[in-house]
């Protein structure tokens, strides 16, 4: 094990994504698709071991993020987190993502890692993921045989487990179009900014004047995979969000996650700052940021 | 294990090299080409000591990029940045302020101040701070680098308008 020198691999570079897919075709479960390479590198110079890597950075054309009033926004699979950051419309609308990305490891990895790659590293503690888990979203998985799509709330089976098959290349992920009553917002522990989350959270108002007509609530670090609150969206739906809301929820959300101690936390933290950042990050997004 | 024949452009000049599949940017750079001014440090994309830019002001980690994937890019190192023997503003900044203490963090705090720089002419201390927060200097001498990026900036901010009036490229 080594930080500097990566094990031995074969690699396959693909130019397009037709030849990729006849390469997961062939190889399936046997090739590790790699889009920035920030969290497989990283594996690999630890414990993790694979026979066969396929890059994607020869393919040309996967690296666009494309606003559409009715559509929504498109995220090619090789777009990167950086880009998030330099798109008005994604700063403007979809302002979770934004402060995800904002927050999101170090500038240098922002310009390598994919957002569609932190969603299919299936973590916990994925910034992106958890904001995109509140804003809702598909994914689109193409294979030789056809495409299908994803709903974000069916993507993660289990730790790094995704609904991915072995033979499928996802190519882009949908954020639905948003109106001017969506409101999001994005909170985040750390103890410096580089760290991973102790706990990371999202939401998504959907209001009516001052009632909250649908919420979306995703939190991160305090179960095998980003979870959402669908307690806590209940007591937000049909309701003014008022101090005494604001107040159960923060009472409540222990009683929905499940943490863990680990290296960054413990589970008596994540459970005592849970309900504190579920307040902050519903009044946040309340406060009119989107 | 596959080998890859990949061409980079670095500080200007075209290296042909064949390379094993996981051969890193960072060793390719260093064992291929000669050129040891991007530092290992962490190896894991934590503490910016192999910074690089990629076709012009893009900083990334090189002990985290696969050669292959940067097959026919401009790749620029701090060793690429001093022109006719003048030194880079920000080099020059960097040693004005004597921002340098042990050097290791240096050639990556210098590119990417650049990039920075590049996407923001006049940062403020905090956006300073943040821009560098994936550069570790062991040493701790951050005041000190800070003024450099200050200094750095007003040279190239004072220089841009006399540049293009030359005709030359800002």
């Amino acid at each position: 094990m080594s930080t500097r020198i990566l094990p031995e691999f074969d690699l396959l570079a693909p130019q397009s994504v037709t030849e990729a897919l006849d390469l997961l075709a062939t190889y399936k479960d046997r090739v590790t698709v790699m889009a920035g390479g920030t969290d497989v590198l990283v594996a690999m110079k630890s414990r993790f071991r694979t026979e066969t890597v396929m890059i994607l950075s020869g393919i040309s054309g996967m690296d666009y993020i494309e606003y559409d009033a009715t559509a929504g926004l498109r995220i090619g699979a090789l777009a990167t987190v950086g880009q998030l950051l330099d798109h008005a419309d994604v700063k403007k609308k979809y302002r979770a993502l934004w402060e995800a990305a904002d927050i999101f490891a170090t500038p240098q990895l922002r310009n390598t890692a994919t957002v569609v790659g932190n969603l299919l590293r299936a973590s916990p503690a994925g910034d992106c993921s958890c904001a995109i888990y509140a804003i809702g979203g598909k994914l689109l998985l193409q294979s030789k045989t056809g495409r299908r799509e994803v709903d974000v709330d069916d993507l993660w089976l289990s730790y790094g487990v995704t609904a991915r098959m072995a033979n499928e290349l996802a190519v882009e992920l949908l954020l639905p179009a948003v109106g001017k009553d969506t409101r999001t917002a994005f909170q985040r522990v750390t103890r410096v900014n580089e760290d991973l989350a102790k706990l990371n959270m999202a939401v998504r108002l959907d209001m009516s004047g001052k009632i909250c007509k649908t919420a979306r609530v995703a939190m991160g670090c305090v179960g095998p995979t980003p979870r959402r609150l669908t307690g806590i969206e209940g007591q937000l739906e049909g309701r003014e969000i008022t101090e005494a809301v604001l107040q159960k929820a923060a009472d409540t959300v222990a009683s929905e996650i499940s943490p863990i101690d680990d290296i960054r936390s413990t589970a008596e933290y994540r459970r005592d700052v849970a309900g504190v950042f579920l307040r902050r990050t519903i009044q946040q997004a309340c406060a009119g940021a989107r | 294990m596959s080998k890859h024949a990949i061409t980079l452009i670095v500080n200007g000049d075209e290296y042909t090299l064949n390379v094993p599949a996981n051969r890193t940017l960072l060793e390719a750079l260093r064992e291929d080409v000669g050129l040891t001014d991007a530092k290992y440090g962490c190896g894991t994309g934590e503490c910016g000591a192999c910074t690089v830019l990629v076709d012009g002001t893009r900083a990334i980690n090189a002990c985290l990029t696969l050669a292959v994937a940067m097959d026919g890019k401009e790749i620029t190192t701090a060793a690429g940045l001093a022109m006719d023997g003048v030194l880079h503003p920000v080099q020059q900044a960097f040693a004005d302020k004597a921002a340098v203490q042990c050097g290791y963090c240096t050639p990556g705090m210098v590119l990417k101040t650049i990039s920075l720089l590049a996407q923001n002419a006049n940062p403020t201390e905090q956006e300073i701070r943040k821009g560098l927060e994936g550069n570790i200097c062991r040493c701790t001498g951050y005041a000190k680098i800070v003024d450099a990026v200050q200094q750095a900036a007003r040279t190239m901010n004072a220089e841009t308008p006399a540049r293009r009036a030359a005709g030359g490229n800002a």
